[in-house]
């Protein structure tokens, strides 16, 4: 056997053991208790993810030595792996039963034998706890931890000047937003264009919002950016005309919403609703 | 009497030669101290120094400067209020590089983990390179310190404040960060007894790093009365980056205009909010003008200009003009 396809055997057991099992129903539910204590704020470090690198690197150690013919490293990283298993093992209780002692050990046996083909076919057995536990489970730690949460950002109303959480000011955005629409519908156009300031103005606030996480300019200006204030300015002057036309008001409405609101609501909403659920 | 002459002719002596060997000194340590022998300097240096020390340990020597940065908002970008809540208790990564900078040397800083408190300190700007860096070349006995003209230059400030740095550039204003925000005058960079006379009186930079305020010259403000609208144009004409400035905190002015009809009666009212993470900050001169619409029969405006810092909640007043129809 060429050792390519040693290689290439290798390879697919590894990746058939790290990729998590797929299941048509997942259940997202909030993550044990005990796993908060190691992500911020109560752990300084975000000690599980690196915990988990950790593991990851001696696993890939294995295999990158066993490539190298540096058998000395293969000895130690499967030492280390095993090590790390047990200790990852303890770290949260209630996902004790995900870990597998035997197959971390079964494994690292196979790696010292120094035969890359038993080494992949026993990495499956080892993988096939983490894979279990991350097609389980990761979607929720991903949740929870690692996208920010909306219900701590405040946002200062350019209206009223007070600040308010941030699931109230999408409230009054979509308030003022209706006091347009609905007046221009109704042929109001002089309330529509004094709904108009009030909602341009809470749209436009929305770009110190995104700063508050986003440390570039480009990522508020896809949401909130020049086919925003295109479509501001056309709205604008629609509603400054003698006689409004609603093809062109309609069509910069839908401009508004597409670029700005959809975008957004795509990239953020499923998480939010997600945390949302956990933080009733 | 020639007893009493020759103790006055040495005690005379003695002084000639005290004068003559501080002025020696001060000769050596201020215009040549590459003449002093390596292993006498070596006596006087104090290797802690060169650990990274505390902002307070350095104070033991430029006492005054410490006290300037002890008012700067720099001492504070740690544990300000204000950031600790903007920054989610310190977990958004953005918001370290600056903050707790390590050394900040002309492009983005990588966070500290050590002496967290101490914000942008003493040894965020000039340990570098693991030596003392300043504006000047030094004999500093417990440190020797190196010149880095950078220390007069924006660029070292953009470091951080790489939106402003970029905004100053482009209006080809000489004047650096540091002409405005650290002004200099003419004083020892130490304090303490003895070596403050040995060491000569150099520029001193403000170590507040002052935040300058806005004044009423700084924005001008123009306004005029079409049939149905009403046009106000504001130039930031002074301050050569845009106002309000900042990278990532959120500083703000606020437009007021309320418009009266005959009888006196506030009847509408408009606002803009001028910041820069709504890229509506005013560039350096260049007039920016809002227009609006009257639904009513206008006879006055009233313009209200105030200034809100990204550190606070308050807002103070710039500018006040009414303006009649």
């Amino acid at each position: 056997m060429s050792l390519l396809r040693i290689l290439l055997i290798a390879a697919a057991f590894v990746f058939i053991g790290i990729l998590p099992i797929h299941a048509k129903d997942m259940i997202v539910k909030e993550p044990p208790k005990s796993l908060s204590k190691y992500y911020p704020p109560e752990s300084k470090q975000p000690k599980w993810i690196q915990q988990m690198h950790k593991m990851s690197t001696h696993f890939g150690g294995i295999f990158v030595n066993l490539k190298e013919k540096d058998f000395e490293n293969v000895d130690i990283h499967a030492d280390k792996l095993v090590e790390e298993y047990r200790k990852t093992s303890e770290m949260v209780p209630e996902w004790e039963e995900y870990f597998n002692i035997k197959a971390a050990e079964d494994f690292a046996a196979a790696a010292k034998t120094h035969d890359i083909a038993k080494a992949g076919k026993a990495s499956s057995g080892l993988g096939k706890t983490c894979g279990k536990c991350h097609a389980e489970q990761e979607v929720s730690v991903w949740a929870k931890f690692y996208w920010p949460r909306f219900n701590k950002i405040k946002v200062t109303d350019p209206i009223s000047e007070k600040e308010i959480e941030f699931d109230d000011y999408m409230g009054s955005i979509s308030s003022s937003f209706k006091g347009v629409t609905v007046n221009f519908g109704e042929g109001q156009y002089d309330r529509a264009a004094k709904a108009l300031k009030v909602f341009k103005s809470r749209y436009m606030e929305l770009k110190s919002t995104c700063s508050k996480c986003h440390a570039t300019q480009d990522v508020k200006r896809f949401y909130v950016g020049q086919d925003a204030d295109k479509a501001f300015a056309g709205l604008s002057q629609e509603l400054n005309s003698e006689k409004p036309n609603p093809g062109k008001f309609w069509k910069n409405i839908g401009l508004i919403g597409k670029t700005g609101c959809k975008h957004c609501h795509l990239v953020h909403r499923t998480n939010s609703f997600i945390q949302e659920m956990w933080e009733k | 009497m020639k007893r009493t002459s020759r103790i006055l002719d040495l005690i005379i002596g003695l002084g000639l030669l005290c004068v003559a060997g501080f002025a020696m000194l001060y000769f050596l340590i201020n215009e040549r101290f590459e003449w002093i022998p390596k292993q006498v300097l070596d006596l006087a240096r104090d290797p802690e120094i060169l650990k990274r020390p505390a902002a307070k340990k350095c104070s033991e020597c430029h006492k005054a400067i410490y006290e300037d940065w002890k008012d700067s908002r720099h001492s504070i970008s740690w544990t300000s209020k204000n950031f600790i809540e903007a920054s989610e208790n310190r977990t958004k990564e953005k918001c370290l590089p600056c903050h707790i900078p390590k050394s900040v040397q002309g492009e983005k800083p990588s966070p500290r983990l050590e002496l967290r408190d101490e914000g942008i300190y003493c040894v965020s700007c000039h340990f570098i390179d693991n030596k003392m860096q300043g504006p000047y070349d030094l004999l500093a006995p417990p440190h020797p310190t190196f010149r880095n003209p950078d220390y007069v230059r924006s660029n070292f400030c953009g470091s951080c404040h790489q939106k402003t740095y970029k905004e100053w550039k482009a209006t080809d204003v000489e004047d650096t960060c540091q002409d405005c925000h650290m002004p200099r005058k003419k004083g020892r960079l130490t304090q303490k007894a003895g070596f403050n006379l040995l060491h000569k009186k150099r520029w001193v930079g403000d170590h507040r790093f002052l935040h300058g305020e806005i004044k009423k010259k700084d924005v001008v403000i123009e306004s005029e009365w079409e049939e149905n609208f009403f046009l106000i144009s504001l130039k930031n004409q002074t301050i050569p980056h845009s106002v309000p400035t900042a990278d990532n905190g959120d500083p703000r002015l606020y437009l007021y205009i309320k418009f009266f009809n005959e009888a006196g009666e506030e009847v509408d009212n408009a606002k803009e909010i001028i910041a820069p993470q709504q890229e509506t900050a005013l560039p350096y001169n260049k007039k920016i003008q809002y227009r609006y619409r009257l639904f009513d029969k206008i006879f006055k405006a009233k313009i209200e200009l105030k200034y809100q810092p990204a550190w606070s909640k308050e807002k103070t007043i710039v500018r006040v003009k009414t303006v009649h129809r």
